[in-house]
């Protein structure tokens, strides 16, 4: 088990007053709030503030913490000394965190399990819940919403033993993903979420699609985007090209006289929504490098034969 | 011929709630709420049901993403209704922001 340096988390001193801790909560919840922020792992962070801030913010929790002494280093492989709680009662209960059932070994050895009481002081088995509705996301290929898929995904809930005991339970589900589904949308599966207290019956389970980031192409609500690049003359004098989309290839005309940016639409081509999106190719022209004698030649002739200013209209 | 729900093999088809939306009831179920909880978050106008009456009232996933996060807003930071709805709408327009990014491929 490692130690865990509460005060180094949130930046306190360890003589911090009540009212610091509490501001020093206030303002790093903000910061690594999952709905909040973008930092990569803001939601392990937020989860490990919860804690801290579940030790330090209870007079009694916070002394027993302050007795194991200021010498230990965070991530020291740590056991709590004989009778280290002396002189202090951690009731069950009083435990603030919604996912105190994902607070660290470290919290655990020392306070004890969140959430679920000791067997003869919590619920009787004969009371039949419903469980509770879970959410989780699941990652998809662009291609996924184009032909439909199944996808493989793994979930862990929590689960009451017969003893009271909460442990975590992993299991794996596999979901068809429908044609056509759009980023954000949800899918709901009935009796996959937590399972009930006694005879009660599961919960749903809701799962989020989110798109992974495609190397080709953008996905703006049912529009597809792909910037295709094309060559000068291709551009210049007009071309049938052939050009990717996610299930499979087309053919297409470019218009002569193409300007860089310009986007071409292929109706319908989008995500097969009930409405299908559309398919958007944008122009990038791309210059062949005058690296040869010849090359530098074809740059020459056009330079003496286009006179061609692309800063006219800057006056200069 | 009765199928083992727990079956690993087995595929499971939901349902997109996008076409089946919500009722307040099933709303409140998914996001662990009450429903006095989630009528004045309708009434603050966070989120915005189809329907006229309470009882026809019918949510989309956008309303389920919102209630999840005004809950965690209010439970984790100690926000209030005005600042939810605040702290809603501009963490809406920096997604629409970034999602522009996304599409014009300037980042």
């Amino acid at each position: 088990m490692q130690y865990k340096d509460y005060y180094k988390f949130m930046g306190l001193s360890r003589d911090a007053s009540q009212d610091e801790v509490k501001r020093a909560y206030k303002k790093l919840a903000r910061k690594y709030h999952p709905d909040v922020s973008k930092e990569t792992d803001a939601e392990a962070k937020f989860k490990e503030l919860g804690e801290a801030y579940e030790v330090l913010k209870d007079p009694e929790k916070r002394a027993a913490y302050n007795q194991l002494g200021a010498n230990w280093k965070s991530g020291q492989d740590f056991k709590p000394p004989p009778n280290w709680d002396e002189g202090f009662e951690f009731k069950g209960g009083g435990f603030t965190g919604s996912d105190s059932h994902e607070f660290s070994d470290f919290f655990e050895q020392m306070f004890g399990r969140a959430g679920f009481q000791s067997p003869n002081t919590g619920r009787k088995t004969t009371e039949h819940l419903r469980g509770q509705d879970s959410h989780a996301k699941i990652h998809i290929d662009l291609e996924d919403s184009y032909r439909g898929a199944t996808r493989n995904i793994s979930l862990s809930t929590p689960e009451m033993s017969a003893q009271g005991e909460l442990h975590v339970k992993h299991r794996s589900l596999n979901v068809k993903i429908p044609k056509g589904i759009k980023q954000g949308q949800h899918i709901k599966l009935a009796g996959q979420g937590n399972p009930g207290l006694g005879s009660g019956e599961a919960g749903d389970l809701f799962l989020e699609l989110v798109f992974n980031n495609h190397p080709l192409y953008r996905v703006a609500e049912t529009d597809v985007y792909l910037d295709l690049p094309v060559a000068p003359w291709e551009a210049a004098l007009g071309a049938k090209i052939k050009v990717p989309i996610p299930d499979g290839s087309v053919e297409l005309t470019i218009p002569p006289n193409s300007r860089q940016g310009s986007k071409l639409r292929l109706t319908g081509r989008g995500l097969p929504t009930k409405v299908p999106g559309n398919f958007f190719v944008v122009l990038q022209i791309v210059l062949p490098p005058a690296k040869t004698d010849q090359a530098k030649e074809i740059y020459q002739n056009m330079q003496q034969t286009l006179g061609f200013n692309p800063r006219e209209s800057m006056g200069v | 011929m009765s199928m083992n729900p727990n079956d690993p093999s087995l595929v499971h088809t939901g349902t997109i709630i996008e076409d089946e939306p919500l009722t307040l009831g099933q709303l409140c179920r998914a996001c662990g709420t009450h429903a006095e909880w989630v009528i004045s978050l309708v009434e603050e106008g966070i989120i915005e049901p189809d329907g006229r009456e309470i009882r026809f009232w019918r949510f989309s996933g956008v309303s389920l993403v919102r209630v999840r996060s005004a809950f965690k807003l209010q439970h984790d930071l100690g926000v209030n209704l005005a600042g939810i709805g605040l702290a809603l709408d501009l963490m809406e327009q920096l997604e629409t922001l970034r999602a522009q990014l996304n599409v014009t491929g300037h980042f």
